[in-house]
């Protein structure tokens, strides 16, 4: 398949994850800090959102660095920009990978120490994705 | 345990699992696109009727497969950006443009590429004549 084919592929999947989990710490930060309703469904509804969007961004994480494997070529560090981008991916991968396998598991069973530290995690996981997000666009962009 | 405690150790382990198995596979992707490359570069040497990709223009076309390709057309005929066949501008012209850009089309390449890598790329497509 041609490279231009995977680098559109990467384009195309990678704003996937980096939306996802940006959207996730938000819902989860929501329902963390918002008062609930007198029905208690506001912060079950936002922790559903936060749940969903997580899991989802980490499946759609492994279509975005598959195809920039291939599109770069096995490249895992690289120089300039694309050394940037790694630098702030691989973590942001291993911890999403991490955070969404917790949540998987704990589903709604969280004690509230256990969800701050997650939610401290998703954010710091939201930041390095957009920091590796942003480095992806200055390898393109880097005018 | 807590359910918790074992949900993090299960977190651990998938994340590092994905980063190992990321790891531990992309030496078998490099050689996979490495011979694909290869295979490729002799398809455009034949196509362009020159003789298979040597030395600094077979790095040069990895570079361009890496860098160009996006907007030039994975045969460098163009795409979003102009055919690069039969170039009509001196080596150090095409090196300033890959280095510095032209502002508004075409990004600059000088924090990603050194001097070795702009020549092997000019090497490259030096062998683009129709």
């Amino acid at each position: 398949m041609s490279n231009v084919l995977w680098a559109k592929m990467h384009g195309g999947t990678t704003h996937f994850p980096i939306a996802l989990v940006m959207a996730s710490a938000l819902f989860d930060l929501a329902g963390f800090l918002l008062p609930d309703n007198p029905g208690k469904t506001r912060r079950a509804s936002f922790q559903a959102a936060g749940f969903y969007t997580i899991v989802l961004g980490a499946l759609g994480a492994f279509g975005a660095v598959a195809s920039g494997l291939v599109m770069s070529q096995g490249q895992l560090w690289g120089r300039g920009s694309l050394a940037r981008h790694h630098a702030f991916l691989w973590p942001a991968f291993g911890l999403l990978i991490g955070l969404a396998v917790w949540r998987l598991v704990v589903r709604d069973r969280a004690s509230s120490l256990g969800f701050k530290i997650y939610l401290a995690g998703s954010m710091l996981t939201a930041i390095l994705m957009a920091a590796a997000g942003y480095w992806g666009g200055e390898l393109l962009l880097n005018r | 345990m807590s359910i918790e405690t074992k949900a993090a150790l299960l977190g651990l382990a998938a994340g590092l699992a994905v980063l190992g198995g990321t790891f531990g596979l992309s030496p078998l992707l490099q050689l996979a696109t490495a011979a694909a490359a290869k295979e490729q570069s002799t398809n455009i040497a034949s196509a362009a009727t020159s003789p298979t990709l040597e030395g600094e223009a077979r790095r040069g076309h990895s570079l361009f497969d890496h860098n160009c390709a996006h907007c030039h057309g994975d045969d460098a005929r163009g795409d979003e950006g102009p055919s690069l066949y039969d170039l009509n501008k001196t080596d150090a012209r095409i090196a300033r443009i890959v280095r510095e850009g032209i502002k508004g089309e075409m990004p600059k390449f000088g924090a990603k590429l050194n001097d070795a890598d702009i020549q092997a790329l000019i090497a490259y497509l030096r062998t683009l004549n129709s």
